[in-house]
C-alpha cells in the first residue's frame, strides 16, 4: 500500500466515523439536565396557579404572567445552552469539530420544526386577551413539532432519536386531543420525563461502548 | 530509525473496504443495529451479511440477534480484540502516511 491510498483509506475512515458519531455526540448527560428542569418548571407552575391546566395562567395577574412566560423561556434557553455546551465538548474529546456533519444535520432537522413551534406560540399568544383553547394547544404543538424534528434528526443515523421522536409525537396527539387540559401534566411525562428516560439510555449504552 | 511497513502488517480482515467501513462506524458507535448499519454505509444486505460474518468468524464484532415482538432484531457491536486491530490497522496507516512506501520512492 502507498502513500496515497493510505490517506485515501484513512478519510473514509474519518467520513465513516463522523457518519456514526451522532451516538456518542448525543448528550444524554443533556437530556437528563434538561428533563429535571423542565420538571422543576412544572412543579413550580403547579405552585403558581394550583392547577394542572397551563390556560388557569389566564386568572394570574400580568405581572405573574411574565414572570411565568420568563421562567418557561428561561428553560428553554438553559436547556439549549447545556445540550450545545455538551456537545461541544463530546466532540472536542474524541477531537471532533463541533460542527461535525451529524451534528449540523442535526440542527438543521430541528431548527424548521422548532421555528413553526414557536410562530404557533406567538400566535396563540398575542391576543389581547387569549381563549382558554389557544393556551392549550401551546404544549401539545410543542410535543408534536419538537417530536418531528428529533425524528428528522435520526433519519440520517441511529434508531434512538427516531423512536423519541416518534413517542412525542404520540403523547402529543393524545395530550391535543384527550387531555388538552392537562398541560402541567403532559409537559412533565414528555419534556421532563422522557427526556430523562432517554438520557440514562444513551448514557448507559456510551458506557457499555466505552467498557467493550 | 522506523521500521518498514512488511504487506503481512496489513491487517487482511480489517483492510477490506466493507469490513472497514463496519468496524468504523462501531469503532465510534456503542453499538449499531443491521438497519442502521446497512442505511449508514449503503450495503445491500446480503452485501452486510458477508462481511458481518466475517468480523464475526474472526472475533472482531459481537452479533446479537434478538426479537422485538416477532421480527428479528440483530444489533453488533465492536469486540476488545476488534478495537485492538483496528487501532493497529490505524496506526499501520499512519506510519505509512508518515513514512511513505519505499516502493514507491522516486528518490535515486
Amino acid at each position: 500500500m502507498d502513500r496515497d491510498q493510505a490517506w485515501d483509506r484513512m478519510q473514509e475512515i474519518q467520513r465513516i466515523m463522523e457518519r456514526a458519531t451522532l451516538w456518542t455526540l448525543l448528550p444524554g448527560t443533556a437530556a437528563v439536565l434538561g428533563g429535571g428542569l423542565v420538571l422543576i418548571g412544572c412543579a413550580v407552575s403547579y405552585a403558581m396557579f394550583r392547577s394542572l391546566d397551563f390556560a388557569d395562567i389566564l386568572h394570574m395577574s400580568l405581572n405573574r404572567q411574565i414572570a411565568f412566560c420568563v421562567m418557561w423561556f428561561s428553560i428553554g434557553v438553559l436547556g439549549v445552552l447545556i445540550e450545545a455546551i455538551l456537545t461541544a465538548r463530546a466532540a472536542k474529546r474524541q477531537g471532533l469539530s463541533p460542527t461535525v456533519r451529524s451534528a449540523r444535520l442535526a440542527i438543521f432537522s430541528m431548527t424548521p420544526s422548532v421555528a413553526v413551534a414557536m410562530v404557533l406560540t406567538v400566535k396563540f399568544l398575542m391576543p389581547a386577551q387569549p381563549t382558554v383553547r389557544e393556551i392549550q394547544y401551546i404544549v401539545p404543538v410543542w410535543m408534536m413539532l419538537y417530536g418531528t424534528g428529533v425524528y428528522t434528526a435520526g433519519l440520517f443515523s441511529i434508531r434512538p432519536p427516531r423512536v423519541l421522536g416518534l413517542t412525542f409525537i404520540a403523547m402529543g396527539v393524545v395530550a391535543l386531543l384527550a387531555v388538552p387540559d392537562y398541560g402541567v401534566v403532559s409537559a412533565a411525562l414528555s419534556f421532563g420525563l422522557l427526556h430523562i428516560v432517554f438520557g440514562l439510555y444513551i448514557l448507559r449504552k456510551q458506557r457499555q461502548g466505552r467498557a467493550s | 530509525m522506523s521500521e518498514s511497513i512488511k504487506p503481512d502488517d496489513i491487517d487482511a480482515i480489517i483492510h477490506e473496504r466493507v469490513r472497514l467501513a463496519i468496524v468504523s462506524a462501531l469503532a465510534v458507535a456503542p453499538e449499531l443495529s443491521f438497519n442502521e448499519l446497512k442505511t449508514m454505509l449503503s450495503l445491500t444486505d446480503g452485501n452486510l451479511s458477508a462481511h458481518s460474518r466475517a468480523l464475526d468468524e474472526a472475533g472482531y464484532i459481537v452479533i446479537q440477534k434478538t426479537f422485538q415482538g416477532r421480527r428479528p432484531y440483530t444489533t453488533m457491536r465492536l469486540s476488545p480484540k476488534g478495537r485492538k486491530a483496528f487501532a493497529r490497522y490505524v496506526a499501520t496507516l499512519r506510519q505509512i502516511i508518515d513514512q511513505g512506501d519505499p516502493s514507491t520512492d522516486d528518490s535515486s
